[in-house]
C-alpha cells in the first residue's frame, strides 16, 4: 500500500527510492507477446510471438502481418515488445534519427548511437512529468563498420544493453533460461534461426504457426558489402515451425 | 593571397598551405601562422579565406568531432568529417555566410587516406589531387604531370616542395613562406617549411 | 577592392624581446582632416599586467576596451587568477566576429606577462582577425612604423635600444603620416607588470633626431 501515494507519478521516487510508474511499465512488457533475439557469427534474427486476440482477425492485413518487426534503415531492425501504438512512436523516432544521422554524416548511423538516442528519450519520460514513460522493450539487430554484428535490448527506463542472446516480453525468464544453456559460442545463422524457434516454442504457450510468429534476419555479404534485411514468408517459416513443433512433442512425450 | 595545396597518395596524404597572415593586401604581419590545423589526431583541415572566418569555423567544427568522439568514443571518419562540415557550411551560407574555403585530409583505419576539397560555397569534392587559390593553377598541373599514386612519401614532399617553387617565381603576389604536412597511419607531423625571403631574427 | 584598411589616424607598435615587451604610440586624435586632439592615450592599461593598444574609431575602441577590462575583472573574480593574454584576446576577438561586418572599426594588440608562460602578444581587429606574434604594428602609419621596427629589431635588445627603436619607429611613422603626431608614449612590461617608460613630443624629437640642417632627411 506505501506505493499507492507515489505510483501516480512518474516523477517522484517512493521512501525505498523507486519509480513505480516505471517499474509497472516494465512489468506491462512482461504480459506482451515475447521477442527473441540471438546474435550469429554471419547475421543477427530476431524472432517474435504474435498474440491473436480473435480468430475474426485478419492476419494478412497490414498492421497485423507485421506487427512487431521494424526495418530502421538498411542496416539496422528491431522487434518491439508492449503497447505497439507506443512503439510506433519510438520506431518513427528512429527512423529519423538515422536517416539525420545520414543526411548530416552521409554515412549509416552505428548501431549503439541510435540505441542510445532512443534511450535517451526513453528516461526523459521516467524524469519529467506530466507523461507516461513508454511501455515498450525493444531488441535492436544492427551491424556496423566498427563492431561488425550486434544486438541490443532497451526497456522503458531508458537502460540498454548489448547481448549474446536476449528475450523481452512474457516469459522472457525462460527464455533467457534456455538460450543461456543452448546459446553455444560461434553459431551461424541457421544455428541461430533454430536456437530462436526452439526458444519461442518452448515459452509460448500455444504451438508454433506462421500467422503467430514474426521472424527476421539481418546480414551482410562480404564481397558486395550489401546488409539484407529478410522477413521469413509463410512458405518459409513453416517447414521451420513445423519441425520444432515436432521436437518439442518428441521432447514431451519422451 | 592564399595558396593551399593537398596531393592523396597511397598511403599518406601531404598537404600545403602559406604561412602568412595579412592585414591587408599589402601588408604581412606575420610569417609563421598555421594555416592547417589539426582536427584529431589523423585529420587535418587547411583553412584559405577570411582570417576571422577561418578560424572561427574551424575552431567550430573541431570542437564537434571532439565533442562527438567524447559522446560516442568513436571518432568520425575523414568521410563523415567532410560532409559534417559541408552541412554546417552550407546551412549557415544563406544565413551568416563563412569566407572560408578549406581542403580536409585525414587518415583512417578502415580506408587508408583521403583528402577533400571544398569552397566557401560548400561544394565538397573528394579528390587525390587539390588546390585553393591562384598558385594552384600552377601546381596542380605540375602534379597532374608528375604525381602517381604509389609514390613514396620523400618524392610526394619533394613535387609539393617543386610546386612551391613555381608559385612564388610565377605569381605576383606570392606568400613568403610555407609549411608541407604529411598524415598517414602514425598521425600528423610537419615535414618541411619553406621561407626563401624572409630573414628571421 | 579597399589596398589598406580604413584605420583612423594612428601609430600603434608591440615587440616582444629578451627583456620584456614595449608597447609604443603616438597620440593623435583626427576628424577627417581636422587634429581633434593631440593628448590622446591609445595604450589603455586594461590591469596591472595588461595594456592595449587601440587604432580606428575611438568610441569603439573605448567601449570594447572598457568591456574587456570588465571581462578581465570578473574572469579574475570567479577563477582567483589573472586571465591570460590569449584568453583576453579570443574575448575580443569573438565580439568582433559577431559584429562582423556591422560597422565597428579597431585594431588592436594586447600585450601582457601571462603567470604560467611569460610574455605575450596578440593583434587582432574588427575582421576577427586575431594572431599571435613577436611583432606587430597597427594603425595608418602602422607601414611607415614596420620598416624602422624591422629594421632596429633583434631579440636580445637592451632596454634602452628596444624604448629607442620603439620612439624612433613612431617617430618616423608621425613623420610621414599626417594622422599621426603628438606625443610617443612607451611602455616596459616585465615580469613585475607594466612601467610606462616616456612620453616624448614629436616635435621636439624632430630636432633631437636632426639637430643640424644637414641632418634633416632628403626632401
Amino acid at each position: 500500500m506505501a506505493a499507492r501515494r507515489y505510483d501516480s507519478r512518474t516523477t517522484i521516487f517512493s521512501p525505498e527510492g523507486r519509480l513505480y510508474q516505471v517499474e509497472y511499465a516494465v512489468e506491462a512488457i512482461s504480459n506482451a507477446g515475447a521477442a527473441i533475439g540471438v546474435l550469429a557469427t554471419d547475421g543477427v534474427v530476431l524472432a517474435s510471438e504474435k498474440k491473436i486476440a480473435s480468430k475474426l482477425l485478419d492476419t494478412g492485413a497490414v498492421g497485423v502481418k507485421r506487427e512487431k518487426m521494424y526495418k530502421l534503415d538498411d542496416h539496422i531492425a528491431c522487434a518491439v515488445a508492449g503497447i505497439t501504438a507506443d512503439a510506433n512512436i519510438l520506431i518513427n523516432h528512429c527512423r529519423v534519427s538515422a536517416q539525420r544521422y545520414t543526411y548530416t554524416y552521409q554515412e549509416p548511423m552505428p548501431v549503439e548511437l541510435l540505441v542510445r538516442g532512443l534511450c535517451d528519450t526513453k528516461q526523459a519520460y521516467t524524469q519529467f512529468g506530466g507523461q507516461r514513460p513508454f511501455g515498450v522493450a525493444i531488441l535492436y539487430a544492427g551491424w556496423d563498420e566498427q563492431y561488425g554484428y550486434q544486438l541490443y535490448q532497451s526497456d522503458p527506463s531508458g537502460n540498454y544493453s548489448g547481448w549474446k542472446a536476449t528475450a523481452i516480453g512474457a516469459n522472457h525468464q525462460a527464455a533467457t533460461n534456455i538460450l543461456k544453456q543452448d546459446y553455444n559460442e560461434g553459431l551461424n545463422m541457421e544455428e541461430a534461426v533454430n536456437l530462436v524457434i526452439k526458444v519461442l516454442g518452448k515459452s509460448m504457450d500455444t504451438t508454433l504457426s506462421p500467422e503467430k510468429v514474426e521472424l527476421c534476419s539481418l546480414s551482410r555479404s562480404e564481397d558486395t558489402g550489401k546488409i539484407t534485411y529478410k522477413v521469413y514468408e509463410e512458405q518459409e517459416l513453416k517447414p521451420l515451425l513445423d519441425a520444432a513443433n515436432q521436437e518439442k512433442e518428441a521432447g514431451t512425450s519422451s | 593571397m592564399d595558396f593551399l595545396m593537398g596531393m592523396c597518395c597511397k598511403d599518406f596524404v601531404v598537404v600545403c598551405a602559406d604561412t602568412n597572415a595579412q592585414m591587408s593586401q599589402i601588408l604581412t604581419i606575420k610569417h609563421d601562422e598555421d594555416k592547417i590545423v589539426p582536427i584529431d589526431s589523423h585529420k587535418v583541415m587547411a583553412l584559405a579565406g577570411q582570417p576571422g572566418d577561418r578560424s572561427q569555423f574551424s575552431e567550430f567544427i573541431i570542437a564537434n568531432v571532439r565533442l562527438y568522439a567524447l559522446r560516442n568514443s568513436r571518432r568520425l571518419s575523414t568521410h563523415a568529417v567532410a560532409n559534417f562540415t559541408r552541412n554546417e557550411l552550407a546551412t549557415s551560407l544563406r544565413k551568416k555566410p563563412y569566407n572560408a574555403n578549406m581542403l580536409i585530409a585525414g587518415y583512417d583505419e578502415s580506408c587508408g587516406p583521403s583528402l577533400y576539397w571544398m569552397d566557401y560555397l560548400a561544394t565538397l569534392h573528394k579528390t587525390n589531387v587539390a588546390g585553393m587559390g591562384y598558385g594552384s593553377y600552377f601546381a596542380l598541373s605540375l602534379f597532374d604531370r608528375y604525381a602517381k599514386v604509389d609514390m613514396e612519401e620523400k618524392e610526394a614532399v619533394a613535387l609539393m616542395a617543386r610546386g612551391v617553387q613555381e608559385v612564388i617565381s610565377r605569381i605576383t603576389v606570392a606568400p613568403s613562406d610555407y609549411v608541407i604536412k604529411v598524415v598517414d597511419k602514425n598521425g600528423t607531423r610537419t615535414v618541411e617549411t619553406i621561407s626563401p625571403g624572409h630573414v628571421a631574427k | 577592392m579597399k589596398l589598406a584598411k580604413p584605420l583612423h589616424g594612428t601609430t600603434t607598435l608591440a615587440f616582444i624581446f629578451k627583456k620584456g615587451i614595449i608597447v609604443a604610440a603616438d597620440s593623435r586624435a583626427t576628424m577627417g582632416s581636422y587634429i581633434s586632439s593631440q593628448t590622446v592615450h591609445k595604450i589603455l592599461e586594461i590591469n596591472n599586467r595588461l595594456l592595449a593598444t587601440i587604432a580606428g574609431a575611438a568610441c569603439d575602441c573605448q567601449y570594447w576596451g572598457r568591456y574587456l577590462g570588465m571581462q578581465c575583472r570578473l574572469y579574475e573574480l570567479d577563477n582567483g587568477k589573472r586571465i591570460t593574454v590569449r584568453a583576453a584576446s579570443k574575448i575580443l576577438s569573438d565580439v568582433c566576429f559577431q559584429y562582423k561586418g556591422m560597422g565597428l572599426s579597431m585594431g588592436m594588440m594586447l600585450a601582457g606577462w601571462d603567470e604560467e608562460t611569460g610574455p605575450a602578444l596578440y593583434y587582432m581587429d574588427t575582421d576577427a582577425q586575431r594572431s599571435s606574434g613577436k611583432v606587430f604594428s597597427c594603425g595608418s602609419g602602422s607601414l611607415y612604423a614596420y620598416s624602422v621596427l624591422d629594421d632596429g629589431y633583434k631579440w636580445d635588445l637592451e632596454v634602452d635600444e628596444a624604448l629607442e627603436l620603439a620612439r624612433r619607429s613612431i617617430y618616423q611613422a608621425t613623420y610621414r603620416d599626417a594622422a599621426s603626431g603628438g606625443t610617443v608614449s612607451a611602455y616596459l612590461i616585465t615580469p613585475d607588470g607594466w612601467k610606462k617608460m616616456l612620453g616624448s613630443d614629436v616635435g621636439d624629437l624632430h630636432y633631437e633626431y636632426n639637430p643640424t640642417q644637414a641632418d634633416l632627411p632628403l626632401e
